[in-house]
């Protein structure tokens, strides 16, 4: 199975702390993959390296089989709205325009003509056929997201990172987010990477990264809520158990 | 840090706003209490001179700038009383030497009596006896002994200097004096200017002043110290009436733009801290600590910014009095007064201003409930509401109303309508702003075709989802280019066309003036006849009047003090009035003209004169031309005896040989010669334009700063916006290109609305004055304000922009 975006011994550093700590990995086609960890484990870092939306202070980061490292700011950028598409806790919709021209925004920077049919499906499918015209102060948070989520996917991207997609939701909003995500896995083949500290957000997903002091400590397939809630509990005590590193092959 | 921005923003604006009304509180000071400085009567204790300001009923008592006087037998009575060592009658009169330099102040002549009183004693010689004797200043190169021809009084003359004196002026006998101040005979027969009083050994003065005020009663005044300033230059005096009526012309202008800028600093300072206070709601503060506690801050920013902004404003002042002196609109003897008082009620004032803007600003942000509070706060864009805009939109329709005046009224008062009908319409503007702006730029989104470039197209739909932001910088853009074209070019229009007027009106090749002698000397006018060419030659003066329903648009009930022509009635070869009914050879006696929309011919006028003489004259003319002489026109015969000089300012001459005129020179070698003649309200008007265009100057860059300094904070708190435009795939120079865009939309944006509301009342103007749809004046003055104003945009965006998009680059 291809890597869509690969991570050689990748280290990022804030000053002394150590946010990831000589990380290899790589993130598969088509699988939906959740980065766990208790707050600090350095699983935001880790996916803002995978995005290009960071540079690493060592190691290298290949997208679409370009290694990002060697990029200046604008051609990272560049690349990164070729391959990558983002959704956010906040969800980051500009609220001077309208939801639907939020939707076609990256596609409008990159200076691409937005796919009509593409995107009117993708509405469809998240439902916000009739909230197109409104602004976004003007949706609940669940629809925000979804648009969001339509926004990420428009340009029709190798990867989607989420960071924390289902943070600011409640627990139905959430429900219809992470079971949009795995539809889109499920039925289009989409590559989704999403970073949750929530078990049961995890648990939707094909493999779960278990992440503690800048490094995987965990891979777990087709992981149960409650597997990972326990994993994370014994974290969290500080019960640090290896089983593997390296990444999801 | 974001509260941080927005209290800069208010001090900034408080320190601008106490600068100003300090500034202008000094000057007005200055009116009500400042003492004439270089006294020449230091040794008099006492003056006793004739009331210089007519009371007023409901209204600061008009100055009357001509001199007043006073019985001379009065003299010998004051001399009777209790406690006084001596009384002495005092004139002064222009004497200037005949070769003297050419100049624009007469020197004074007085009586020898005098001398004593002004501290001068003999350093040679004896003192003036006959007719033709004179005793002359040390500085004067004339010797003891020789003989020197003096023009005094209007007369010229020849005379034996007996003595030199440690004094200025020229002394000369007293009873000689008498006569050349015209005291002999006439109707100013046996007065003086002032009684001097000498208070006897062991009298204060000031009880000396107290027992005169009881002997002489209200008709006269009595003054000790730097008052006695007063008495001795009335002329002087009535200048500080200027400084009352200077600042409160442009009052309405400052106090607005100050109330605009603080109003406007407080409350960004506040939205700035929006989220905050919100959680503070969240944490569980009560509105009214929220409200407490906003008010408190503001409160620190305006009061740290309280003091430097006096000083500033003190200096402001100070400038402002050397600019006035430098114009001639203020005697140099007229110092600015400085006390804290300004600086006081500026403070309170201010401090009043922002507790009001605070407490405004405060409410909907303390008064939601917590929870919507902070997602209020997270939700910028708002709906600008409906009555605001159609307020707005109806104050721009009064205001275009009133600046058609022009098109009605020809005259003076025709001006406020466009003046009032800018600053109106900036008030508009403001109002509804926030719609228009985003009926504009929704106009745009949907024109702009679809391939334009990203950044442009996100900052057409940021200026348009932002439109209160946007609409905020775009009025206070546009009022400065609305108040800076507006303001100077109505004056210079209306004084194009005051002089095209005055040219028609004076039908002259030739002006004479003398001010080195005080006046046209009184042999001057046959002389001029004489001459070769001359067809014909009339004197003119301008003096002060007082009266009711004088001009167009003068309220029936208050008088109005302005100045007026004074002609005779042989002027009518010469000046062209456009006479519609009688004429001005009736210009006789107690008689005036007036303009022939305030008057008929025959009615009688109640009048005060310069020196506050009450006459009544008659409408002999009325006339079509009152732009360029004004609207009132006085017969010399009316005139005379009641002002200073007694003497005519002006010879107007119709000659087919100007240059002949050049033989006057060697005969009065301090005459000037001109050969445009202008109005005698023109350098007056030209004075107001250069004060008005500094005031204009200090109170805009006010603005200014303060817009720069609001969008620089404006544009230093979207950090989070374009962090995340960022994320979504914009590089650092879309985001540059995108801010460069935003600011020149808001700056192109604000420069057409600006020139709008300056432009349709300037072409009412122009149409009414100059039958022409352009102004005139500097036209280069629109494009100038304009670059200015994209600069000062095109800064604040930038530079915080570039910040903001180097550190996103590390963050993003």
């Amino acid at each position: 199975m291809s890597h869509v975006v690969t991570l050689e011994a990748v280290t990022k550093k804030y000053g002394e702390l150590v946010a990831l700590d000589n990380v290899s990995l790589g993130f598969p086609q088509g699988r939906f993959v959740a980065v766990m960890g208790p707050s600090g484990s350095g699983k935001s870092t880790l996916i803002q390296c995978a995005a290009a939306l960071d540079q690493p202070t060592s190691g290298s980061v290949t997208i679409g089989g370009v290694d990002v490292g060697s990029l200046n700011e604008t051609k990272r950028t560049i690349l990164r709205r070729e391959h990558v598409g983002f959704v956010f806790q906040s969800y980051n919709l500009l609220p001077a325009i309208t939801v639907e021209e939020n939707l076609t925004l990256s596609l409008r920077l990159a200076g691409k003509r937005p796919d009509r049919a593409w995107i009117g499906e993708l509405v469809e499918r998240v439902g916000l056929q009739d909230r197109l015209r409104h602004r976004p102060a003007e949706l609940s948070g669940g629809q925000q997201q979804r648009a969001a989520i339509v926004r990420a996917l428009a340009g029709r991207p190798d990867v989607v990172f989420a960071d924390e997609p289902t943070g600011a939701l409640d627990l139905r909003s959430a429900a219809q987010v992470l079971d949009l995500l795995r539809g889109l896995v499920d039925d289009l083949g989409q590559t989704v990477v999403m970073v949750t500290h929530d078990p049961a957000a995890a648990a939707r997903a094909h493999d779960a990264l278990v992440m503690a002091d800048g490094k995987v400590v965990d891979v777990l397939a087709e992981p149960s809520a409650e597997d990972l809630a326990a994993r994370l509990t014994q974290l969290a005590r500080g019960g640090l158990a290896v089983h593997a590193v390296g990444g999801v092959r | 840090m974001s509260g941080l921005g927005g209290l800069v923003v208010a001090f900034f604006a408080v320190f601008g706003g106490m600068a100003l009304i300090t500034g202008t509180g000094v000057i007005i000071e200055s009116g009500l209490r400042s003492n004439i400085s270089g006294q020449r009567l230091v040794h008099a204790d006492v003056l006793v001179s004739a009331p210089q300001s007519l009371a007023q009923e409901g209204d600061l008592p008009v100055a009357l700038p001509e001199r007043a006087v006073v019985p001379s037998e009065l003299a010998g009575e004051l001399a009777r009383l209790d406690g006084v060592a001596s009384a002495t009658g005092d004139v002064t009169f222009p004497a200037t030497p005949l070769g003297d330099q050419k100049g624009d102040a007469a020197g004074a002549g007085h009586g020898w009596a005098s001398a004593a009183l002004a501290g001068g004693k003999l350093v040679s010689g004896r003192a003036p006896r006959a007719a033709d004797e004179v005793v002359v200043p040390k500085g004067l190169a004339v010797r003891q002994g020789t003989s020197v021809e003096i023009v005094a009084g209007g007369r010229r003359g020849e005379y034996q200097v007996t003595g030199v004196v440690n004094a200025p002026d020229l002394y000369f006998a007293d009873s000689t004096a008498a006569e050349l101040a015209g005291r002999t005979g006439g109707p100013r027969a046996d007065t003086v200017d002032l009684i001097a009083l000498r208070a006897a050994p062991g009298t204060d003065p000031a009880t000396l002043a107290e027992a005169v005020q009881r002997e002489v009663g209200e008709r006269y005044e009595v003054r000790t110290g730097p008052a006695k300033g007063d008495a001795e230059s009335p002329g002087t005096a009535a200048a500080r009436g200027m400084l009352i009526a200077l600042p409160s012309s442009i009052s309405g202008i400052s106090m607005l733009i100050v109330g605009f800028v603080v109003g406007g600093g407080i409350s960004l300072s506040i939205t700035r801290q929006r989220r905050d206070l919100a959680l503070l709601r969240a944490a569980g503060a009560t509105p009214r600590q929220v409200r407490k506690l906003v008010g408190v801050q503001g409160m620190t920013a305006a009061v740290a910014a309280l003091l430097p902004g006096a000083a500033a404003g003190y200096y402001l002042a100070a400038h402002f009095g050397d600019l006035l002196i430098h114009l001639g609109l203020l005697p140099q003897e007229l110092p600015l007064t400085y006390s804290p008082i300004p600086a006081a009620a500026a403070a309170l004032v201010l401090l009043g201003v922002v507790r009001l803007s605070a407490w405004a600003a405060s409410i909907s942000a303390s008064k939601m409930p917590a929870v919507a509070a902070v997602r209020d706060a997270q939700s910028e864009p708002r709906q600008p509401s409906a009555v605001r805009f159609n307020s707005g939109l109806l104050i721009i329709l009064a205001a275009m109303g009133l600046s058609t005046m022009p098109l009605f009224l020809r005259g003076e008062v025709a001006i406020l309508g466009p003046s009032l009908g800018g600053l109106l319409s900036v008030i508009g503007l403001a109002l509804a702003g926030p719609k228009l702006v985003q009926k504009a730029t929704g106009l745009l989104v949907r024109m702009l075709p679809a391939r334009v470039s990203p950044p442009l197209w996100l900052a057409v739909s940021n200026t348009h989802g932002y439109a209160l932001r946007t609409a905020g910088a775009v009025a206070a853009l546009g009022m400065v280019i609305t108040l800076g074209t507006s303001n100077a070019l109505t004056h210079t229009t209306v004084m194009r066309a005051t002089a095209d007027e005055t040219a028609r009106t004076l039908r002259a090749d030739a002006v004479i003036t003398a001010p080195a002698y005080g006046g046209i000397p009184r042999d001057l006018l046959g002389e001029v006849r004489a001459l070769p060419g001359v067809t014909s030659a009339v004197t003119a003066s301008t003096t002060t009047v007082i009266g009711r329903g004088l001009a167009l648009g003068d309220g029936a009930e208050s008088a109005m003090a302005r100045s007026a022509m004074v002609l005779g009635p042989e002027a009518r070869g010469l000046v062209d009035l456009g006479v519609t009914k009688g004429s001005l050879a009736d210009l006789k006696g107690p008689s005036i003209a007036i303009d022939e929309r305030s008057g008929a011919v025959g009615e009688h006028r109640d009048l005060v004169l310069g020196d506050g003489a009450k006459v009544r004259a008659r409408v002999v003319a009325t006339y079509s031309r009152a732009l360029g002489l004004g609207p009132v026109v006085l017969a010399r015969d009316l005139v005379a005896g009641h002002t200073t000089t007694d003497l005519d300012s002006t010879v107007f001459v119709r000659t087919a040989d100007p240059s002949a005129l050049n033989k006057l020179d060697k005969r009065w070698p301090a005459l000037s010669v001109a050969s445009a003649a202008t109005s005698p309200q023109a350098g007056e008007t030209s004075a107001q334009l250069w004060i008005n265009i500094a005031v204009l100057a200090v109170l805009l860059g006010y603005v200014l700063v303060s817009v720069a300094n609001r969008l620089v904070a404006t544009t230093a708190a979207r950090g989070t916006e374009l962090t995340a435009i960022r994320r979504l795939g914009a590089t650092p120079g879309q985001i540059r290109s995108m801010i460069r865009w935003e600011a020149l939309l808001i700056a192109l944006t604000a420069s057409v609305a600006g020139l709008l509301m300056s432009a349709v009342p300037l072409m009412f103007l122009s149409i009414g004055f100059l039958g022409r749809p352009w102004p005139a004046g500097p036209l280069w003055l629109a494009p100038a304000a304009v670059a200015v104003v994209c600069a000062v945009v095109g800064l604040a965006y930038d530079l915080p922009a570039r910040r903001l998009v180097r550190r996103s680059e590390r963050v993003a």
